[in-house]
């Protein structure tokens, strides 16, 4: 960011909150106060060191683009979907306290929290298992800056997969999404994410887990200009879990990033996370994750993979799987690996018949499907998989072979 | 059908074949037989075209065509296939789909329509009963979890489908037991025919009792030493690999 658009946006930002409750009023001052101390993050930022920031930061942040996400799924019986603008003016004490759930957030998402205008809650009443998919579809748009917004609230013992999307032509658009969810006991929460042809996209998803709750996601990133997801699981009662799985692809000059962030603050919870990239071209990839064990988390189980296929000598992985444990009683691993397909195989392939680039194709894809086929609704994997046939070479013609 | 001659091969510049001459006709079954590390799977391998084997003399042509100028997939549309001593397994890619890819890109080289699922199921089904490879490993991830027996029937099942006018066989009958080796050798002789030509690679003179060789040649540190018929097979077994070795050495 130069000193310039860094000073412009500071000083341009909103001092005082005029709209909304006394508690919003000051979560939005929070976060301001917030970017005004760190402001946004430069290459020096240590979480950002790999994400080439720049286009992002000189954005005209404070134009407002199209943002307000979209129910694109018939609604379940007995889901409550509201607009947040809507409750935020009439009943507004609905949504206290469960925004920005993971505490004072930083950056990006702190710019989310001072203008967000409108977005999506989606509220799972206790008790309520909802077998249909709640679909949520983030158009972007051609111009400004999008501030998505979503709240997901699972009650006691409800079970509901989100499926979001973000499509659009978006050129020379930015979105800054921020999404929560907020698992009481024993709910069950699947989250299905799919980024296609982004530009500029920074999104951060937190999700806060009581005692027993579980929480499954599958992101699936099909390349982009400039992509940053963050992830962050609060495991924080007891027996709580999280699956993170991750599938992304770069191509031509494409740069995305993964992060993720697992903590564990509860004893007996256990975390998997299964990220597997693939990078071609001048692409670039970076995977950071990490998982936090508190003192008191004893029995912690947490695992962490990322494997990654670099498939030509100009495109780049950057890997960095992590773990910080100050608890004694626990069980952790974590892997990461960068490698090319495998000869063997390919060869083998071959012999039969199949020619080379086409055993490329099913190689590659059979690396990335292995993750997608973790997807429990049926329905929502096979749109997943060919989704994900549109950016593998012959994916039209090697789909029934994997 | 295979005319090698003065065939020189290294491997990371160490010689490994130094000089081998072989012919076999349509029609003809023949052995190579030899001790580990006399070159015999890498006389496998440069028949179907694997990289990092550099021919640095000598010519391979087959059909009458020049074999090492054809990508592997080129020389099995062309008839040449390649029966693994450890068959790669696979994970994602199942058995039947990638092979109905296969048999298609075959076809399609030879200018015949592709075959639908359909016709292309009740293939398999009739090859997979040659080796009684149950339907179910023929559906599955490509090796994924076989066992040593199934990996050898899963070759000669994609053999039989495939068609080959040339197979290679690649020590088929290590780590399989007597029940196993026989059924694995049924399926070879049920291929065998008038058109078709086998290259038989073994350690060991037991698989030529169930797969019987019209030509025994005997591979020792990169050259063919000793040419006959099944009896020489025999007389190996008995004399052990020394005893020719002795016998060459000047």
């Amino acid at each position: 960011m130069t000193d310039t658009t860094r000073q412009t946006l500071l000083r341009d930002l909103p001092k005082a909150f005029e709209a909304g409750p006394q508690w919003l009023r000051s979560l939005r001052g929070r976060a301001a106060d917030a970017l005004r101390g760190a402001g946004l993050p430069t290459h020096k930022t240590e979480a950002w060191r790999f994400t080439p920031v720049r286009p992002i930061v000189e954005a005209d942040l404070l134009r407002r683009g199209t943002d307000t996400p979209k129910l694109r799924s018939s609604l379940p019986e007995g889901v409550i979907v509201r607009s947040m603008k809507a409750v935020l003016e009439s009943e507004p004490e609905l949504l206290e306290g469960k925004l920005d759930l993971a505490g004072p957030p930083e950056h990006f998402a702190a710019l989310n929290t001072v203008l967000f205008d409108d977005g999506l809650w989606v509220d799972v009443p206790a008790g309520m298992v909802v077998q249909t998919p709640i679909e949520v579809e983030h158009t972007i748009g051609a111009e400004g800056v999008g501030y998505p917004r979503v709240l997901v609230t699972a009650g006691r013992g409800a079970e509901v997969t989100l499926i979001e999307t973000y499509t659009g032509a978006g050129v020379g658009h930015l979105t800054n999404s921020v999404v929560e969810v907020d698992l009481a006991a024993n709910a069950t929460v699947r989250h299905v994410r799919i980024h296609e042809n982004a530009r500029l996209q920074v999104g951060r998803v937190d999700v806060r887990q009581a005692a027993d709750s579980e929480y499954r996601s599958t992101v699936i990133t099909l390349g982009g200009e400039l992509l940053r997801f963050d992830v962050r699981c609060l495991l924080q009662g007891p027996g709580a879990q999280c699956q993170l799985d991750g599938v992304y692809l770069v191509d031509g000059d494409d740069h995305v990033d993964h992060h993720t962030r697992v903590e564990h603050q509860a004893p007996h919870c256990r975390s998997d996370q299964t990220y597997r990239g693939i990078a071609s071209g001048k692409g670039t990839a970076v995977f950071d994750g990490i998982v936090v064990v508190h003192r008191d988390a004893q029995k912690t189980e947490a695992h962490q993979e990322n494997r990654n296929l670099l498939l030509s000598d100009t495109a780049t992985i950057h890997t960095k799987p992590h773990l910080e444990i100050d608890a004694d009683d626990v069980i952790c691993s974590h892997g990461a690996t960068v490698g090319a397909l495998d000869d063997d195989q390919l060869f083998y392939l071959r012999t039969r018949g199949v020619p080379k680039d086409f055993a490329h194709s099913m190689l590659t894809f059979a690396f990335l499907e292995a993750i997608v086929d973790r997807i429990s609704d049926e329905p929502t994997r096979a749109r997943m998989r060919e989704a994900l046939l549109t950016r593998i070479p012959h994916g039209d013609q090697i789909g029934d072979v994997t | 059908m295979l005319k090698i001659e003065d065939l020189h091969v290294e491997v990371d510049g160490k010689p490994i074949l130094k000089g081998i001459n072989l012919e076999i006709n349509a029609g003809e079954v023949h052995a190579i037989m030899g001790p580990n590390g006399s070159g015999k799977s890498t006389l496998a391998y440069v028949l179907a075209g694997r990289e990092g084997y550099e021919v640095t003399r000598g010519s391979i042509i087959y059909k009458g065509l020049d074999l090492l100028e054809m990508a592997p997939e080129i020389r099995a549309a062309e008839g040449i296939f390649l029966g693994f001593q450890y068959p790669v397994a696979i994970p994602g890619v199942s058995n039947i789909y990638f092979l109905k890819a296969a048999l298609n890109a075959i076809r399609k080289h030879r200018g015949q329509d592709p075959l639908d699922a359909i016709d292309f199921m009740k293939l398999s089904k009739e090859k997979a009963a040659i080796v009684e490879l149950p339907d179910e490993l023929t559906k599955r991830a490509v090796n994924d979890g076989f066992s040593g027996g199934e990996k050898k029937r899963n070759e000669i099942y994609q053999m039989a489908l495939l068609e080959p006018a040339l197979a290679v066989l690649d020590e088929t009958d290590s780590g399989l037991d007597i029940d196993a080796l026989q059924v694995v050798a049924k399926g070879v002789n049920a291929l065998r025919g008038p058109e078709r030509a086998m290259l038989v690679i073994t350690h060991y003179q037991r698989l030529l009792d169930y797969i019987v060789p019209d030509v025994v040649h005997v591979l020792i540190d990169g050259r063919i030493v000793r040419t006959g018929d099944k009896n020489l097979a025999k007389q190996l077994e008995k004399d052990g690999y020394s005893e020719v070795r002795n016998a060459i050495s000047p």
